[in-house]
């Protein structure tokens, strides 16, 4: 395939631009030689013409390219760039004049060939200048495009290129056509000129420099400018190549623009303080409205606050108060002012209105900044800023200034909104801090629920002469619900439940603790009034001060089918006796284990038998289960259980338990959710073996 | 939800207990209570008449002072409970420690 080769524009353009202005100097000069020796080889003039167009194009060429690979160039550079090219063409032209000068009234000055090499130099010199000038002042025009400007300038680029061929049409004769050509492009250049976007984005030392620069531009264009129409009046002899509409509205445009940019950018200066602040402040902004990351803390968000507002309001003096956990005030970031100076200074202003309306208290102390005179020696006014989180105060920035009425309206709202940007911030950095504690929690949460379904048994020791059934359920994450059993050898069985006072991870604590005394305790195979008597005296050394555990203990012998029985405090046990068809509750005085936690507490225990038969059950549960309420407010009650009972005797132990829960659920309505544990043991008497 | 207001009298203060003691508000009654010991009350009187719902925790508030009323010889008495709190106390066996009447005038005669 065919393969265009990478044509580089630059190298041509500057190649090609060189090489027609050697053309067109040789053209010329050949012209001027016939001329002066009258030979008849008379060049038309159009050549020259056609010769400085392809010149004028080339040059503009590479100018456009050359700027345009330096795109990334500040506004600097582009206007030195300009200046340099004008100090190298005035430099050039200045030369030219010195070398004549130097020459006198020596035959070689007069030579007009050698003149008109020169004239070539300058005018090439000079078309440079022009140029690349305007194509940098297309870039300044363009900096923030939008349509409009874009079309504006093409047009003067039609205008311009159009201005080329214009010598054809009159011979570069200053007639009227010329003059209002040159008007036209003149007042095109004027409209454009007022595009000066980019002067407020050059800082203060920026502008003087460029003003510098622009001066430099504008002596350099008014020396050209002059330089050739002394060329313009002196140059009969030769074709004028300078008075020509293209290069004077180049020279009018360039003019013009450095003259609107020096102006402005001179009477920008003492504003440009005001831009440098407002773009300080919105990187500020920025930097206080990105949250904390992690491992840094709220300190630097108020550090960045301390330090935009005392920039953004220029004061002499800050110090940040923070309300702690305690409610005590720390003086934290405390800038320019001493300690002592600053104690006495807080004084004041404390007992000063209106700083001293400020109420900690106030729910509504959002955006309300305190602002006043200070009746001090140093210090002339003062403004404090409450930092609100959730209507609540945390802490007020103390802003002083040692002019009277320091604080304007602008300061007041930037500082505003400085603090409003920087409370979010904190606060979303507490959130954040508290979302990854609380899934800590939860996740200590999931261990203990672990551990303390882990401690409710799996298997329940029975034989064949009774069945026994377990479930429990617990409304927190962790319960306080118990029961076990233990086979005590010959056909005799420990039954135990409990139900630990408070509930969650303590409850689940103590329901260990409990567990850990059955076992202990059953190994010595007490009665139940024993049993009773020994864990109280046990949990009463492990126990809180204000947490107890009810419990209920059943020695259960299924050779003389007798149950012996004590209770601590405990909801009484449910006792259905078959051959009568009726269900009671075991009734027995007792005290729940940890109430009372001295010797007395014997005194209280007490111990009870009862005989059971074929078909008889026995309904162990906590007060969940009384206690569940419906949406009247109703509980669920000793009564209702009884029925439940009485229904369902007819089933297995399991069946029996399974329609309890559901006769309970049903009464408080599947909507609302447990608001306790409950625990349930149903124990089915079968037929005894033989 | 509870509501506690306390009232004094020349020769007892009364504690009327509005509404539901749980695990949530238990410490508000214990810090009630505690208050009226160390300002040195000798008698104080528990209304409950407006007491519908006592939990554990409630419980365990009244259970952990007994010795130190035992101790202070403070004397505390209960009255006006409905019977469905009557009974929670009951089942405990606080009201084997704790001196628990039907009304004002039996709680005063005490």
């Amino acid at each position: 395939m065919f393969k265009l080769p990478n044509l580089n524009i630059g190298k041509i353009s500057l190649l090609v631009a060189i090489m027609t202005w050697l053309a067109l100097l040789f053209v010329d000069i050949t012209r001027l030689f016939g001329k002066i020796n009258q030979l008849d080889s008379q060049i038309a003039p159009e050549v020259s013409y056609i010769l400085q167009i392809i010149f004028f194009i080339m040059v503009y060429l590479f100018f456009h390219h050359s700027i345009q690979k330096s795109e990334k160039s500040n506004f600097l550079d582009l206007i030195w760039r300009g200046a340099s090219t004008g100090l190298l063409a005035t430099g050039v032209s200045l030369l030219i004049s010195l070398f004549y000068f130097m020459l006198g009234d020596s035959r070689l000055a007069s030579d007009p060939i050698l003149k008109n090499i020169f004239y070539h130099i300058d005018f090439g010199f000079i078309t440079i200048f022009l140029v690349s000038s305007t194509l940098l002042w297309k870039h300044l025009i363009l900096y923030q495009k939008n349509k409009r400007i874009v079309n504006q300038w093409q047009g003067f680029e039609i205008g311009l290129l159009v201005s080329m061929f214009f010598v054809f049409f009159n011979q570069n004769s200053l007639d009227y056509s010329f003059l209002f050509g040159l008007g036209v492009l003149v007042i095109f250049g004027i409209s454009l000129s007022v595009n000066l976007k980019w002067i407020p984005y050059l800082t203060f030392k920026e502008k003087w420099k460029s003003i510098l620069y622009l001066v430099v531009i504008l002596i350099s264009s008014s020396y050209l400018f002059i330089q050739i129409l002394s060329y313009s009046s002196s140059i009969s002899p030769y074709l004028n190549l300078t008075d020509n509409l293209f290069l004077l509205s180049l020279f009018a445009f360039v003019f013009i623009y450095s003259l609107f940019s020096f102006l402005v950018t001179l009477f920008n200066l003492p504003t440009s303080s005001v831009f440098e602040q407002k773009l300080v402040e919105a990187i500020n902004f920025q930097r206080l409205s990105q949250s904390i990351k992690p491992g840094q803390n709220e300190n630097q968000v108020l550090d960045i606050l301390m330090d935009s507002c005392m920039s953004a309001a220029y004061v002499d003096a800050a110090w940040l108060e923070i309300l702690d956990v305690n409610g005590n005030k720390n003086v934290i970031h405390q800038r320019f002012v001493g300690n002592k100076e600053r104690m006495e200074l807080q004084k004041l202003i404390e007992e000063t209105k209106p700083f001293s309306d400020f109420r900690w208290d106030n729910r509504a102390n959002d955006s309300k900044t305190l602002i006043g005179k200070l009746p001090d020696f140093k210090y002339k006014s003062a403004m404090i800023v409450p930092l609100v989180i959730h209507k609540k105060t945390l802490g007020r920035i103390y802003l002083v200034k040692e002019v009277k009425d320091g604080f304007n309206k602008e300061m007041i709202n930037i500082i505003s909104t400085f603090v409003g940007q920087a409370c979010i911030s904190v606060e979303n950095y507490r959130l954040l801090n508290e979302a990854l504690k609380n899934e800590r929690y939860k996740e200590e949460l999931l261990i203990a629920q672990r551990v303390q379904r882990s401690l409710l048994p799996s298997k329940l020791h029975h034989d064949d002469s009774f069945q026994i059934h377990g479930f429990s359920e617990a409304a927190d994450e962790v319960g306080g619900d118990y029961y076990e059993t233990q086979e005590l050898g010959e056909g005799k069985f420990a039954i135990i439940i409990g139900d630990v006072s408070g509930k969650g991870t303590s409850a689940a604590f103590n329901m260990s603790q409990m567990k850990g005394v059955f076992h202990s305790l059953v190994q010595l195979n007490p009665s139940p009034s024993e049993f009773l008597i020994k864990a109280n005296a046990a949990l009463s050394h492990c126990l809180e001060k204000n947490h107890f555990i009810t419990t209920s203990y059943f020695v259960l012998d299924t050779v003389s089918q007798v149950i012996t029985y004590s209770r601590a405090g405990h909801c009484p046990t449910l006792f259905f006796k078959a051959k009568e068809n009726v269900s009671e509750y075991l009734s027995i005085d007792g005290m729940g284990l940890g109430v009372l936690r001295n010797k007395m507490y014997e005194k209280y225990v007490h111990q009870k038998d009862v005989h059971y038969e074929e078909g008889d059950i026995m309904i162990l549960f906590t007060d969940g289960i009384i206690e569940a309420k419906n949406q009247e407010g109703e509980e669920f009650g000793y009564e209702r259980l009884k029925l439940s009972v009485n229904d369902g005797h007819a089933l297995t132990a399991s069946q029996i338990q399974q329609k309890i829960i559901e006769d309970m659920y049903e009464f408080i309505g599947s909507s609302s959710l447990p608001d306790d544990d409950y625990s349930l043991l149903v124990i089915k008497f079968l037929q005894k073996p033989q | 939800m509870l509501k506690i207001e306390t009232k004094h009298d020349s020769n007892f203060t009364t504690l009327h207990l509005i509404g539901e003691v749980d695990a949530s508000n238990s410490v508000e009654l214990d810090e009630h209570i505690s208050g009226l010991v160390d300002s040195g009350v000798q008698k104080i009187l528990v209304d409950g008449s407006a007491l519908e719902y006592i939990s554990s925790a409630g419980l365990g508030v009244f259970m952990s002072y007994i010795e130190d009323f035992q101790e202070k010889n403070i004397s505390l008495v209960i009255f006006g409970l409905n019977e469905r709190v009557y009974q929670v106390f009951r089942i405990l066996g606080l009201d084997q420690l704790i001196q628990i009447k039907s009304d004002k005038e039996e709680a005063l005669r005490v």
